[in-house]
């Protein structure tokens, strides 16, 4: 597959803490990654370097995306390209409506028209079970998890970026929204977007065909296994303390 | 001749042109020497205007040719009235609009039809002409002598409107005031009066927005309401003055028994000093609303009091206030509101948020009770965007300053529900404008 994201000796601090250190990862396009890993292995880290939030400070290694160096590139400069990234804990935004949000996004980076802009975030919404009184509500203002984790699909089919990024969509949502998130990733796969998928559970991947995945195991900001679906299953049984055991990957 | 002296004459001589020019009543040229005498002894303390002579002796004196219709509106109004979207409003409200220029008030087709219904829309001079009664209403809320710029505008007022609606009448549509007072020989200080009888209803939509009111760096504007039992009066007031002027905007209104006084200020281009005071005076079961929208920029100084007087038994009021500050301005909000009766009830909010580090805020609210049983509250949110939600929206593609503005504007928009659309839209690309620095 040729190569759209291409992660060399990645490393990240945080306030001058180093989280992701010495990374390395290669998704092809139209590949469906998963990235599993302990809590504060630095799954989050990642993403939000991978999207230029500004707190994480790279302080060494290339992040190449369609062959070209994204270090040092604005978020929105990384979104127009085709990045985007389904937040863990998406932000509050109080006082801006989500019409008003998603028409302006349509407007900006895909150039639409706001009459076309309007029939589609009202197709799309509907999809994800949104009401039409929703979208005047501010974004993610008093949501619940599940309907935080649904707007962040909806925002990415509205985009339809070439690289998905999703931080733990599976994550305090129930077992309907659960379904439907995993029919969305079917979807976003088959029509070729390339997919990073953070989880913690194996449930989300009930519409995924188990062949494609490639899964990588995190472990204190470094990927100390790879492999493919049966790892999910192996982790979700046996624990990430026994998994590293066994393989060595204390050392 | 000495400084005191020479003053004296400047005012006189304005005082003897502007009353023979009107042809005034003697009441009216008594109560402007009135002025004149308080101007050499009233206290100024005015925060900005150290020396409010300088504004007195500099004058020019170009001279504007008479305006009689829409279609004599020097080009510069005009292109103004286009981009306020005037021509789509009068469509929209079958038109409800009157220019209004030094001493005569433009007519238009929709202003003559109400007149018979009992709306009555007249220049400042010509009413003062026509009705005697206005001797009990002008300078009532105020006293000449307590400032020296309040007395200035009695000595030397020029302009201004006359607005009374008859005991009953509802008027369905807003209807829009523009100021262009052209004889900028004279000082800018336009006089409102608004008569809501009881019963009726009226939205008044003011734009002090002339480009042509720039000559002179001083505007002393003064409004007068009286709003009688049950009346209700909106009074949504929009300012985008050029950056050199000082503005002094003086309201005052009496709120009768049960009427409502909705009083909406946007001030996008407040000048460079803004200094307001409102005061309301709410009568039993009476309401009124002070709802106020700053944009504070480059170094600009404003500061928008506010004081509410709940006098009647379940008289009510609120304060209302949104800021938005940038660069190195200055923006003060003392909200004061006195409960003197029973089951009164007041609120002052005041939320701001600051887009640079050397932009400040400051709020003091004052809330006093004489009495046990008012309820008076407030809140204060002074913010900053955070990095967090500016990253969210910033990571979907957007650009700082268009996420900037997003966020500037859902700040705003709550307190323009008074505003039709047409503003609305003026108002937001305006504000965008300033975020984004291009102003
Ligand atoms: N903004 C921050 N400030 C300080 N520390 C941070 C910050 N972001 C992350 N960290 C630290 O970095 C480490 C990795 O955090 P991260 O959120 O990437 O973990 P994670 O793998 O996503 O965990 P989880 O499964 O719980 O979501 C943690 O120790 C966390 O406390
Ligand atoms: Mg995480």
């Amino acid at each position: 597959m040729e190569s759209l994201l291409k992660i060399e000796n990645l490393r990240v601090a945080v306030e001058n803490k180093e989280i992701i250190n010495g990374l390395n990862l290669n998704v092809g396009r139209g590949e469906f990654h998963i990235v599993m890993g302990p809590n504060g292995s630095g799954k989050s880290t990642l993403a939000l370097a991978l999207m230029g939030h500004p707190k994480y400070e790279i302080k060494e290694g290339k992040i190449e995306f369609e062959g070209k160096e994204i270090v040092g590139l604005s978020p929105d400069e990384r979104a127009r390209r085709g990045i985007f990234m389904a937040f863990q804990h998406p932000e509050e935004i109080e006082g801006v409506k989500i019409i008003d949000y998603l028409r302006l996004l349509l407007e900006k980076v895909k150039g639409m028209e706001p009459l076309k802009a309007q029939e589609i975030i009202a197709k799309k919404a509907k999809e994800l079970w949104f009401s039409p009184d929703m979208l005047h509500r501010y974004i993610n203002v008093g949501f619940s998890g599940g309907e935080r984790k649904r707007f962040e699909i909806l925002q990415a089919l509205l985009l339809e970026p070439k690289l998905l990024i999703l931080d733990e969509p599976d994550s305090g949502v129930d077992v309907d929204s659960l379904s439907l998130i995993s029919l969305k990733m079917r979807e976003f796969h088959k029509r070729g977007m390339a997919i990073l998928l953070i989880t913690h559970y194996g449930r989300i991947l009930q519409h995924i065909d188990p062949k494609i995945v490639h899964v990588h195991i995190l472990k204190e900001g470094r990927i100390v296994l790879s492999g493919k679906e049966e790892l999910v299953e192996r982790i979700e049984k046996e624990g990430f303390k026994k998994v590293f055991e066994e393989c060595g990957c204390n050392e | 001749m000495n400084d005191a002296q020479e003053i004296r004459y400047q005012i006189e001589e304005q005082i003897e042109l502007l009353s023979e020019r009107n042809k005034e009543p003697e009441w009216m040229t008594r109560l402007r020497y009135r002025g004149l005498k308080a101007f050499l002894e009233a206290p100024h303390n005015d925060p900005v205007i150290k020396d409010p002579l300088e504004f007195v002796i500099h004058r020019s004196q170009e001279i504007f040719p008479e305006v009689k219709s829409l279609d004599d509106l020097p080009p510069e109004m005009r292109s103004l009235l286009d981009r306020l979207g005037i021509a789509e409003v009068e469509k929209k409200y079958v038109t409800g609009l009157a220019v209004q220029s030094d001493t005569s008030i433009v007519l238009n087709e929709f202003l003559k039809q109400w007149r018979e219904k009992g709306l009555i829309v007249e220049s400042m001079e010509d009413a003062i002409r026509n009705h005697p009664h206005l001797k009990e209403r002008f300078m009532h809320l105020f006293d000449p002598g307590e400032s020296k710029l309040a007395a200035y505008h009695t000595a030397v007022w020029n302009g201004g409107v006359y607005i009374r609606v008859k005991s009953g009448l509802k008027v369905p549509m807003p209807l829009h005031l523009f100021f262009l007072i052209q004889n900028s020989a004279l000082a800018q200080a336009p006089h409102i009066i608004i008569e809501a009888e009881p019963g009726s209803e009226i939205h008044l939509i003011e734009g002090c927005t002339s480009p042509i009111l720039l000559r002179h760096s001083l505007h002393l504007d003064m409004t007068e309401a009286y709003i009688g039992e049950g009346a209700k009066l909106r009074l949504s007031v929009l300012q985008n003055w050029p950056e050199y002027v000082h503005t002094r905007p003086m309201t005052r209104a009496r709120v009768g028994k049960n009427a409502e006084f909705i009083n909406t200020t946007v001030g996008l281009g407040t000048g460079k000093s803004n200094i307001a005071n409102p005061k309301y005076w709410v009568d039993k079961g009476g309401y009124v609303e002070l709802n106020t929208i700053i944009l504070g920029k480059k170094d600009f100084y404003i500061d928008m009091g506010g004081e509410m007087y709940l006098q009647g038994i379940g008289a009510r009021g609120l304060n209302a206030s949104k800021s938005v500050i940038m660069d190195n301005s200055r923006v003060i909000t003392k909200g004061i509101i006195k409960a003197m009766a029973p089951k009164t009830k007041g609120h002052i909010s005041c939320d701001a948020l600051i887009l640079n580090s050397s932009a400040k805020m400051e709020t003091y609210p004052g809330l006093v009770s004489h009495v046990d049983d008012a309820e008076l509250s407030h809140e204060a949110a002074i913010g900053k965007i955070r990095e967090e939600e500016l990253f969210y929206l910033m990571s979907r593609g957007l650009k700082e300053e268009e996420a900037t503005q997003l966020i500037v504007k859902g700040f705003v928009d709550p307190l323009l529900k008074d505003i039709p659309m047409e503003f609305v839209v003026e108002i937001r690309k305006i504000i965008e404008m300033a975020v984004s620095g291009g102003f």
